[in-house]
């Protein structure tokens, strides 16, 4: 099956979704941008590769990004296999400007690429952008999305991913919200035993709005999926999690397991969670958990008789939270990186 | 030492402890015996600072300072430890690192110089090889899903490391096996100094052989009904409690 799925039109404001779609229920894109913002300039903006293969994706220039396939080409080749997409430094001062456009990542048989995407800066703008991901016969992405994007950002970044038979996609979101910030990924399992995990962890505080959706549509047989979401949501920020998994007529054999954890470390936070399972096909294991609750008391009152002051222990156990979210992350090197910016994230985010 | 003086605290607006009175000087260790539900470990809790766990009378004074005013850190800071009846699981903090940051985050409280992560290391490998704890053990997240002993063990090891002036320790011997209960002794007595006080709660006998108490304060609810010398548990061990419930009732 191939995905229809396009960017969402940021330039055509009667094309945006609103809270009357079954699918936009908890994140209220018309409200966050009533008008289409301008067409950024990316013209001046050069495809650079530095360390970790790094690579700008944005050189097509009026608000259009360009095709991705000669840098994933040029990184599978290179020795470390690797793929740095640099989103950081695209936007307005003052003036939201806006970017879109779709990539397609196409892995060949036994291909393996290490993608980190890079969603930060400090620049003003609305974005909305597609990846997609082919994955041929026993292909292996591992993909590593950092959204800690400015406050004021509006952005929708969705990516389809199709796999085929043995292949193996693992995705690890790690997201600060935004004043709009919707993950959205579609998953195709096209091929029998493809391996999928999508993961993910949240620190949303002021009024930060994060929003991870996932579909997964089983299709053949011996496909698993895997996924563990935490998050911490303090202030009045909003978390939402959307978590489908559709598991077809004849996907036997399928392993599917959602789980989805939140700290809300006040009132006035929200978190909206959505896990769904449908199951059609036989001799199937699937299960999916979604918890919310609150910071432990007792265990802060224990880490403080020990000698930390409350903000140390709530540092620490708010971390402690997220970190196997990370943990999980195979490559020592981006695992550091990742550990390192949540320790990061989590000590500015203790004072009440 | 500790001085604690009519000291009356309720929880959830129930009056837990009526006007107790305790001292503990320095060089001392005094054992506290009494039936469930006596206060024994509400009397912990409220020494350690536990949110909820309101004051309504009396003054506790830490060394000439008054220890109520503080916070739960600066308390421990000032070298009080309290060692949990009901050690809590610290999910995603391996047992290192928790104590690292307790360790160095007093010193800080104190104006002291951090712990380098060396000299941590080999204090910490030195403690958890007297307690018979294995270092790996270290590395799992603290607590989480260690037998009852091992993580009385924990208590012990961490108190070993931060070198606490006070320690309050809430039936720490219930949970070990009989040989683990003379290395957490031999551990415990190690402790004891001139210059350090031990409240020690339990309900046996048994502990007190090990660790000797200078004193016994039986507590029945939420005051010490009476004192002795060390014959006192034995005299409890053979005839219970029934004749100071029925005089404090
Ligand atoms: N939140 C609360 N609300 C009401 N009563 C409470 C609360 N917490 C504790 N208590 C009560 O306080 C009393 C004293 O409890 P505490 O734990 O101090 O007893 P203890 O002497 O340590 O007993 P044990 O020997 O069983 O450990 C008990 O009756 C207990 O039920
Ligand atoms: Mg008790």
């Amino acid at each position: 099956m191939a995905f229809d799925l396009t960017p969402l039109d940021l330039f055509d404001p009667s094309s945006y979704p609103t809270r009357r779609h079954e699918e936009w229920k908890y994140s209220d894109l018309s409200r966050a941008l009533r008008d289409a913002p301008a067409r950024a300039d990316l013209t001046h903006m050069q495809a650079e590769a530095g360390d970790f293969g790094g690579f700008y994706w944005h050189c097509a220039g009026d608000g259009q990004l360009a095709d991705l396939q000669a840098a994933v080409s040029r990184a599978v080749q290179s020795s470390d296999g690797r793929l740095y997409l640099d989103m950081s430094d695209i936007g307005g001062e003052g003036t939201i400007a806006g970017y879109q456009g779709e990539g397609r990542i196409t892995l060949a048989a036994g291909e393996h690429l290490i993608l980190l995407e890079d969603y930060s800066g400090a620049l003003d703008y609305a974005a909305s952008t597609v990846l997609h991901f082919d994955l041929a016969e026993g292909a292996t992405l591992i993909r590593v999305v950092i959204l800690d994007e400015p406050e004021s950002a509006v952005s929708v970044r969705r990516s389809t991913v199709t796999t085929a038979p043995g292949s193996v996609f693992k995705q690890y979101v790690f997201a600060t919200g935004a004043k709009f910030q919707r993950f959205e990924t579609h998953v195709e399992h096209a091929g029998h035993g493809a391996q999928v995990e999508m993961h993910g962890a949240y620190l949303l505080k002021d009024t930060a709005h994060f929003d991870y959706t996932t579909r997964v549509n089983h299709a053949e047989v011996d496909g698993a999926t895997q996924q563990l979401i935490k998050g911490l949501v303090k202030d009045r920020a909003t978390a939402v999690f959307q978590g489908r998994i559709y598991v077809e007529k004849g996907a036997d054999g399928t392993d599917a397991r959602m789980r989805h954890q939140a700290l809300m470390l006040n009132d006035g936070a929200h978190v909206r969670a959505k896990p769904e399972l449908e199951i059609y096909a036989d001799d199937v294991q699937c299960a999916h958990g979604n918890t919310i609750g609150a910071l432990d008391e007792s265990a802060l009152f224990f880490c403080q008789s020990r000698g930390m002051p409350e903000e140390v222990a709530r540092a620490l156990l708010m971390q402690a939270f997220v970190v196997p979210v990370a943990e999980q992350i195979e490559d020592e090197a981006l695992r550091e990186m990742v550990l390192n910016w949540i320790a990061d994230k989590t000590e500015g985010f203790y004072a009440l | 030492m500790l001085n604690i003086q009519n000291l009356t605290v309720s929880v959830d607006d129930k009056t837990i402890l009526k006007g107790l009175n305790l001292n503990v000087p320095a060089g001392e260790v005094h054992a506290i015996m009494g039936p469930n539900g006596a206060g024994k470990s509400t009397l912990g809790y409220t020494l350690a600072g536990r949110p909820n766990y309101e004051v309504t009378q009396g003054v506790v004074d830490f060394n000439g300072e008054d220890l109520l005013d503080k916070e739960v850190h600066e308390r421990a800071a000032a070298g009080l430890y309290l060692s949990f009846q009901y050690p809590l699981e610290i999910p995603g903090v391996p047992a290192m690192t928790f104590i690292r940051t307790a360790l160095n985050a007093q010193r800080k409280v104190r104006g002291e110089e951090e712990m380098s992560a060396p000299e941590f290391l080999k204090t910490i490998r030195e403690v958890a090889k007297t307690l018979k704890i294995d270092m790996d053990m270290l590395k799992r997240p603290l607590n989480v899903g260690f037998s009852g002993g091992e993580k009385k063990r924990m208590e012990v090891l961490q108190m070993a490391l931060l070198q606490p002036k006070f320690l309050i320790l809430d039936e720490t011997d219930s949970g070990l096996d009989i040989d683990a209960l003379k290395v957490v002794s031999d551990g415990v007595n190690a402790l004891r100094a001139p210059d350090r006080g031990m409240l020690v709660i339990t309900h046996y006998q048994r502990l007190l052989d090990h660790i000797k108490p200078d004193r016994i304060h039986i507590l029945v609810d939420g005051r010490i009904v009476h004192s002795g010398g060390p014959e006192l548990a034995l005299e409890l061990e053979a005839h219970g409690y029934d004749r100071y419930v029925n005089e404090a009732a």
